[in-house]
């Protein structure tokens, strides 16, 4: 790992970080904010008038506690889509973003192997996704705690948010695969953005039930299930380890593609 | 030094370079030259270990060039062929960016290098002109005191004034003992500065010879212009490789002795005698008239 190239990426993607933070938080003050046991009332009435759509973001059941209350309006829509977006700009400014622009020639051209600066770029993208995630969560214990004193289940929120990790490592490594392994920005974009997007929209016609049901089978946000999560089933521990499997998979592919490859620099 | 042994690169059906063999001992100025397309740069980026050679392979001081590229670099400096930087920064970050990346920390020979160029690094390269860029570029070649220099077409971009001071530059490094690998589709700079020269074209060697030879082999053009037709018709009667282009005027090629041209002329009234400089398209030609009579 690079120091000096972790630095530069440090400071180079610190507005991306601080955007996609803000929106966030902006988020998780005004939903745990509008948490109010007499107010799911209201809103079980407004899912039982248009079921369909509130499930298709994940809105199905209200629940009672507030970490479930949280997992229905965060983690449906916001949760999934906002890191998404980080992980699509942040993996293909990270390699292809150099090698579109030609900058590249002159990482490689400087006495380090192309698997040092490729894993500093990969260790980057993780922490960078860690360190979003985890400021999230500690936003979300401080702001419930304030408002809401002992009503937040932490275990299960901090189980809950090391899920979402592991979702987001995954696509963050599909991206960053994708990144390293076509052959100019549009492509890279165009399939990085493009596949998480579609499986997205698989997973909300899933959520809708009936015959689409069986759609879940096909994308990987399923391997996110919050109700298994805050409940801690057994069955949850196999869709984490699937979910770390496929982002190690994809990284490590990432890397060795970035090796091998040609580059016309 | 710098082998590059029966290199050959196909993308799909295409030879982009086919059988290039090339060897430069330590401390030549070697030139590259060719027409834009012709495998330059890709025969550069193979010395680089961006890319995978179909067959052949290339060495720099006895390490593969693919494989060892990272301890190669140690020891050499590039100046890619496409200006491309981090347009974020200014100048002089970019250039402590990549020495920090070198993992050098000191730039008293990058700030001696700006002076020379006399490059104003401080500004933000996305607002820079083609020619500071190219300085910039040169700078992150040169500051690190490489023994092996490899240049993917270097005056690029600059006027002609800094292009003299390029040649004087290199000149200087040459003294040094650096060894200088350039690429470049101008005849004239490769001959001020190099000691052998390789023709490339279609991705094939056409010739590698050394600086004097080829001088010795070039022919030059000159235009002359008489004071009327009937001095131009009299002239028709001596043995020259010449063009008519109007009335009065003529292209004329000499190849090797001048002296006896020279005093050709002085039986005739001219009025205009203009030197056309030669493009690398006559040199191929050249040496395609030639090459193909020998093969």
């Amino acid at each position: 790992m690079n120091f000096t190239l972790f630095k530069h990426e440090l400071f180079a993607s610190l507005k991306l970080f601080i955007i996609i933070l803000a929106v966030l938080m902006l988020y998780i003050v005004s939903v745990i904010y509008m948490y109010n046991p007499e107010m799911t009332d209201t809103l079980k009435k407004l899912t039982e008038t248009m079921p369909e759509m509130m499930a298709a973001f994940g809105m199905t059941s209200i629940g009672d506690t507030l970490i479930e209350f949280l997992s229905t309006y965060l983690y449906g829509f916001l949760f999934m889509i906002l890191p998404m977006v980080f992980s699509i700009m942040l993996a293909n400014k990270l390699i292809m973003g150099y090698i579109d622009n030609g900058s590249m020639a002159y990482l490689i051209a400087t006495p380090n192997t192309r698997f040092k600066i490729v894993l500093t770029q990969a260790l980057f993208l993780i922490i960078s996704l860690f360190t979003l995630l985890a400021v999230t969560t500690l936003v979300m214990i401080v702001f419930a705690e304030v408002l809401f004193p002992n009503e937040l289940d932490i275990t299960a929120l901090l189980l809950l948010n090391f899920g979402l990790f592991l979702l987001h490592f995954a696509i963050s490594g599909f991206c960053f695969l994708m990144s390293c392994s076509t052959k100019d920005l549009r492509t890279s974009y165009a399939y990085s953005a493009g596949i998480p997007i579609a499986f997205y929209l698989i997973e909300a016609l899933s959520n809708m039930g009936g015959s689409l049901d069986k759609l879940q089978y096909i994308t990987i946000y399923s391997l996110f299930d919050s109700v298994q999560l805050i409940q801690q089933n057994s069955s949850c521990w196999w869709m984490l380890g699937t979910l770390f499997f496929i982002g190690l998979l994809c990284y490590s592919l990432a890397i060795r593609f970035f090796v091998k490859r040609d580059l016309h620099l | 030094m710098i082998e590059v042994n029966h290199l050959t690169k196909k993308f799909g059906d295409f030879y982009s370079i086919q059988n290039v063999h090339l060897q430069i001992p330590k401390g030549e100025v070697f030139g590259f030259l060719g027409p834009n397309g012709a495998g330059k740069s890709t025969t550069i980026r193979h010395l680089m270990g961006f890319l995978q050679p179909t067959e052949g392979s290339c060495f720099i001081n006895g390490l593969n060039c693919r494989e060892a590229s990272a301890t190669i670099q140690q020891f050499v400096g590039y100046l890619p062929g496409e200006i491309a930087f981090i347009d974020k920064m200014t100048g002089k970050q970019f250039i402590h960016f990549i020495a920090q990346l070198r993992g050098m920390n000191d730039y008293t020979h990058a700030e001696k290098l700006m002076h020379f160029f006399e490059l104003d690094a401080s500004r933000l390269i996305k607002k820079m002109s083609k020619g500071m860029k190219q300085k910039v570029g040169l700078v992150c070649a040169f500051m690190h005191h490489p023994e092996i220099v490899i240049l993917d077409e270097p005056t690029s971009g600059l006027d002609p004034l800094m292009q003299t001071k390029f040649i004087e530059f290199i000149l200087a490094e040459k003294d040094k003992g650096t060894t200088i690998f350039m690429s470049s589709h101008m005849i004239e700079e490769v001959e001020k500065t190099c000691d052998r020269v390789a023709i490339i074209n279609a991705g094939k060697i056409v010739a590698t010879e050394t600086i004097t030879d080829l001088k010795k082999r070039k022919s030059k053009k000159y235009m002359l212009e008489f004071q009327d037709e009937q001095e131009l018709t009299r002239f028709l009667d001596e043995e020259y490789v010449l063009e008519r282009i109007s009335s009065t005027k003529v292209m004329i090629t000499i190849t090797g002795d001048l002296q006896a041209f020279l005093h050709t002329l002085s039986n005739y009234k001219i009025i205009d005698l203009d030197v056309i400089s030669q493009s690398l398209e006559d040199i191929f030609m050249h040496y395609y008239e030639n090459g193909g009579a020998q093969s």
